[in-house]
């Protein structure tokens, strides 16, 4: 069913994502509980590197959306630090680091080696060994280790168009398909609290719910070591 | 409910107060920001006691004017020492463009009040119940996160296209334009620039794409009154709207005389002084200094922007009674020629008495013989009455000589900083 009366329209790739009326808090409580699955504790400063029609991004807090009651920041009462995708402002990433310690790092993977590369050159190397875990986001499948660049401590799955959230579980390393949120048919994965269209997984190996007890009913992702570039 | 088309009864109510009643209405407002930044932030309460003033002692805007200004470096030193203990939970990063970036922290208080000054901005550039708006990404800029909040509230409906301000998202914007149609726009005047650029002899031209849309806002660079006149010429849009504001609480925003755009009052405290740090007249250009007249997030109290900057004389039309600002631009956008510093903004206005050369991208070319008074421009395109443009801005800028660079065409991205430092560019030979 099409969101009715939809006041916020995001253009993402692939599609639009369409909110309406108590929408944004359904999908902020979500991410906090990504957050939470991949070991982000309650109280945390969390910088996000996307962009600002990035739902990682607009439901960080209710001071960036009309009609958030409750974004992430305020749901683990902790921090939010807006940080846009746009290799201009990637550049300025190591030294607000710099400035600011931050629990978890959020950044897209396709924008993981520009901040990589400005992390060596202006001696900011340090920095990466601080305890602060970096969060990398992909689409279809998880990048390739690289050891150049700065290394992930998890990853969370996002296909924006099917408005897909999915944490990679500090139990069993899965990505997981939150029960209640996401349906899957085969390869198909909907969406059960947006109109979205459906997402086919194109590689991974689905695991049927009890896979983790973390999650006993939710479905999982799983990618191989070699697939997942180890 | 935050988010509810709630009364603006105080807001408006300032706008028509006199000058005096707004002075006296702000000092009282300026009294209260510094006995919180004193009583809670280390790094105000030590300068203060350095500099021998005292908050409990402010009863006038002259009292004000003793309080030391503040760098972007002085509060990069201080680190926790500028932390306020009710700056909020979301913070925001400037562009660095003038050295190291600051997180500015925003607090739901603070925004609160800042929502208010962008629906009355809005309003003035037209925005109306019913209409759909397409706006800057939210995490781009705190103003920005307010934007969403105000059109709700003026019961709108928000759309935002993916990606960011840079060029390479222009097409990502188009799609959004076409596919939402909103009637209300607020972008980077970069961007929009880059776009028409873009778009200009493409099979659809910028203004059918433009089509449906009635007011267009622009941030980021100083609207000269021929680039408006370009702006609404290549777009067909009823009309442009400069918006101006820092991440350090400076908010202003133009009404339909677009004479300049007013200072939002109600929520920041703007000054314009010279080198020996006195009032200017309106009128006169100086630095641009700011303080937020709000005791959540972060504190910036008498903020040296860097920014160059003059105050409108007289009133405006509209009737408002906050005062109108123009911004010029700040040093990197800047460059000392002789012993005058040349903004980027007057170099266009001298180009632009040219109707050939509206719309061009100009940039100030940073060279070792500035300091002997020579002015070097480049101009995208190919040259177009040279002569007669070197003695205009010769004659109207008061440099020695200057020098022209046609760019032919070499395609440099329109930017927020519009100087280069002769190294990072190879110019073609004029």
């Amino acid at each position: 069913m099409p969101t009715e009366n939809p006041y916020l329209l995001f253009d993402v790739p692939g599609g639009r994502l369409a909110f309406g009326d108590g929408d944004l808090d359904i999908w902020a409580e979500h991410l906090a509980w990504c957050y939470r699955m991949m070991g982000i504790p309650d109280g945390a400063t969390i910088a996000v590197q996307d962009f600002g029609s990035s739902p990682i991004s607009f439901l960080g807090s209710s001071l960036l959306m009309p009609g958030l009651q409750r974004g992430v920041a305020e749901r683990i009462e902790g921090r939010f630090i807006c940080l846009d995708a746009s290799a201009e402002r990637v550049t300025l990433t190591p030294a607000l680091l710099a400035q600011l310690a931050v629990d978890a790092l959020v950044i897209r993977e396709d924008v993981l080696e520009l901040l990589s590369a400005e992390l060596h050159k202006k001696g900011f190397a340090a920095l990466a060994q601080r305890p602060m875990k970096t969060i990398v986001v992909f689409g279809d499948e998880p990048p390739a280790l690289n050891p150049g660049r700065l290394q992930p401590s998890r990853h969370l799955m996002h296909v924006e168009s099917a408005l897909l959230l999915a944490p990679q579980c500090v139990k069993c390393e899965c990505f997981h398909l939150r029960e209640g949120f996401y349906q899957v048919d085969g390869r198909i994965i909907r969406n059960l609290r947006l109109a979205t269209p459906p997402y086919e997984l194109p590689r991974g190996e689905l695991f049927s719910p009890s896979h983790c007890a973390a999650g006993i009913r939710d479905w999982c992702i799983g990618w191989s070591p070699r697939e997942r570039g180890i | 409910m935050r988010d509810t088309t709630s009364s603006c009864a105080r807001s408006e109510a300032l706008e028509t107060l006199s000058g005096a009643q707004l002075t006296a209405w702000q000092t009282g407002r300026l009294r209260e920001v510094a006995n919180h930044a004193y009583r809670e932030v280390p790094f105000y309460r030590e300068l203060w006691d350095r500099a021998g003033v005292e908050p409990g002692l402010l009863r006038s805007i002259e009292d004000f004017a003793r309080f030391p200004t503040i760098s972007k470096h002085d509060l990069v030193q201080a680190g926790d020492c500028w932390t306020n203990p009710h700056q909020g939970s979301v913070a925001f990063s400037t562009r660095g463009t003038s050295g190291a970036p600051l997180l500015v922290w925003l607090s739901a208080e603070e925004e609160e009040a800042y929502i208010q000054p962008t629906m009355r901005g809005f309003r003035w550039a037209g925005f109306r119940s019913g209409m759909t708006a397409l706006l800057m990404s939210p995490v781009w800029h705190r103003l920005a996160a307010c934007e969403a909040h105000a059109i709700a509230r003026l019961g709108g409906r928000c759309a935002f296209f993916w990606g960011s301000m840079g060029t390479e998202y222009t097409d990502s914007f188009l799609h959004t334009l076409s596919s939402a149609r909103p009637e209300f726009i607020t972008t980077t005047a970069p961007f929009l620039l880059s776009l028409i650029r873009r778009t200009t002899g493409a099979p659809t031209r910028p203004h059918e794409l433009f089509k449906g849309v009635r007011s267009v806002v622009v941030v980021g660079l100083p609207l000269t009154p021929r680039m408006r006149e370009f702006l609404r010429d290549r777009l067909q849009v009823e009309d442009v709207f400069e918006r101006g504001g820092t991440q350090e609480g400076a908010a202003t925003d133009e009404c339909r005389w677009h004479t300049a755009p007013h200072v939002h009052e109600d929520v920041c405290y703007l000054e314009v002084i010279d080198d020996a740090g006195i009032h200017v007249a309106p009128g006169s250009r100086g630095r641009l200094i700011v303080t937020k007249l709000s005791t959540a997030g972060s504190i910036f109290v008498r903020y040296d922007t860097g920014d160059i900057a003059a105050f409108a004389p007289g009133e405006c039309a509209c009737g408002c009674g906050f005062r109108r600002l123009k911004i010029y631009g700040r040093p990197e956008s800047s460059v000392l020629v002789g012993d005058r510093l040349v903004t980027a903004y007057d170099v266009r206005m001298c180009i632009e008495e040219d109707p050939a050369l509206v719309g061009r991208n100009v940039l100030l070319i940073r060279e070792a013989n500035a300091r002997a008074g020579v002015l070097t421009v480049a101009v995208e395109g190919d040259a177009h009455d040279p002569a007669k443009l070197q003695a205009r801005l010769r004659e109207r800028l008061g440099v020695a000589t200057s020098h022209l660079v046609w760019l032919g065409d070499l395609r440099v991205n329109w930017g927020f900083r519009q100087v280069l430092d002769g190294r990072e560019i190879r110019l073609p030979r004029s």
